[in-house]
């Protein structure tokens, strides 16, 4: 998440984002810059996605959730943290409504993802439904490594390398959600509750890694520490008290040591 | 449990579903009026931390199903391990990951379940 604000800096003022010495336009055609970013999604932080929405599948399959909710649900919400919130809340039988405000929760953190990437991705000519489009693919991994790739491009190349690359990541990650949902139940004990234990370990590293200041670490700290504190008092909202009173304390322990750093 | 209701599933996903894209949509609606680096935001994104994180430790201490079958233990040597390695590895998701997967995996082979 380092690139940020940079694309962000460059997208505030939009005579810069659209500088002079970037380089000459491509002669390659949109779809030959498409396809590369499909292969592109064949990389390492790929396979670790893929393996990640493996261990998503398999904890459906946990929950008693039919496949095509699992892969449905890759296919729409395309952003695995709300995706996991979204079993986790039904697991505690919260209700659709309690489950989608935590997603909603979740998923806030995409926006200023979207805010940051579009100066990145779009040119002077770019549609809005084509902003629509490619904020709709806009989940971490794709995020990432779609803003660390695309920079050193032509302008006109980006837009259509970066659906490349998310539409390949969405398919893979569907076909390993199917894959994952399946194994679960034929696997030998050991590699299925590997599987399992997949998701959360991936899900407290990559909080750590794409954590921009101490705060948000304070905040992974907190959420870790106060969650099962609060599952014993309020089952079906524990999430939810959990992410509002760490992340607020977190917040504002953020604050502070901003402070003490400005007046030193 | 009503989960395995049809009709209950495909809503609860439609429903996540509107309740996640709202915000992309509005990131591309303001993309260019918002500063990302604003205190609001930030305080979003730690409230939002904090709930991924909080969920976490929910699945790996309380665990519903198969995972549940993994001792206490267990769970959480593989999440310290890969903690660990991950911090040693230069932050690398795919260090850290794989540490947690192979004492996970090693663990429950030898516990023979």
């Amino acid at each position: 998440m380092r690139s940020a604000p940079e694309a962000g800096a460059a997208g505030s003022s939009g005579a810069e984002a659209f500088s002079p010495e970037e380089p000459p336009a491509d002669e390659s055609s949109a779809s030959s810059w498409f396809w590369r970013g499909a292969r592109a999604s064949l990389s390492t932080p790929g396979f670790v996605l893929f393996g990640s929405f493996t261990g998503f599948g398999a904890m459906t399959h946990d929950f008693g959730w039919p496949v095509w909710a699992a892969a449905l649900s890759t296919l729409l919400i395309w952003a695995a943290p709300g995706q996991l919130v979204l079993a986790g809340a039904l697991a505690s039988g919260a209700g659709i409504a309690a489950s989608s405000l935590a997603v909603t929760i979740s998923a806030v953190r995409l926006l200023p993802m979207v805010v940051a990437i579009l100066p990145v991705l779009r040119t002077p000519e770019t549609r809005f439904g084509t902003r629509l489009l490619a904020a709709h693919y806009v989940a971490v991994t794709a995020w990432f490594e779609g803003t660390r790739r695309t920079q050193a491009m032509p302008r006109t190349a980006r837009m259509p390398y970066f659906l490349g690359l998310a539409n390949g990541l969405v398919a893979g990650s569907t076909i390993a959600t199917v894959a994952g949902h399946a194994a679960a139940a034929n696997l030998p004990a050991p590699l299925s509750i590997g599987l399992l234990g997949l998701t959360p370990v991936y899900f407290l590293l990559s909080l750590e890694r794409g954590a921009g200041g101490i705060g948000e670490r304070v905040a992974i700290v907190l959420g870790l520490v106060m969650a099962p504190v609060v599952s014993q008092m309020s089952a079906s909202f524990d999430l939810l008290l959990t992410g509002g009173i760490g992340g607020t304390a977190a917040f504002l322990v953020d604050r502070a040591i901003r402070r003490r750093q400005a007046a030193s | 449990m009503n989960q395995h209701d049809a009709w209950f599933m495909l809503l609860a996903v439609l429903a996540a579903f509107a309740a996640n894209e709202v915000w992309r949509v509005l990131g591309a609606v303001l993309s260019a009026r918002l500063d990302e680096n604003s205190a609001l935001f930030s305080w979003v994104k730690m409230v939002a931390t904090a709930l991924v994180a909080g969920l976490v430790a929910k699945l790996v201490l309380s665990p519903t199903g198969g995972f549940a079958l993994a001792p206490l233990w267990l769970r959480l040597g593989s999440v310290g391990v890969g903690v660990a390695v991950y911090a040693a590895g230069r932050r690398s998701l795919a260090l850290g990951v794989g540490a947690a997967e192979v004492v996970l995996i090693a663990g429950m082979v030898m516990l023979g379940r």
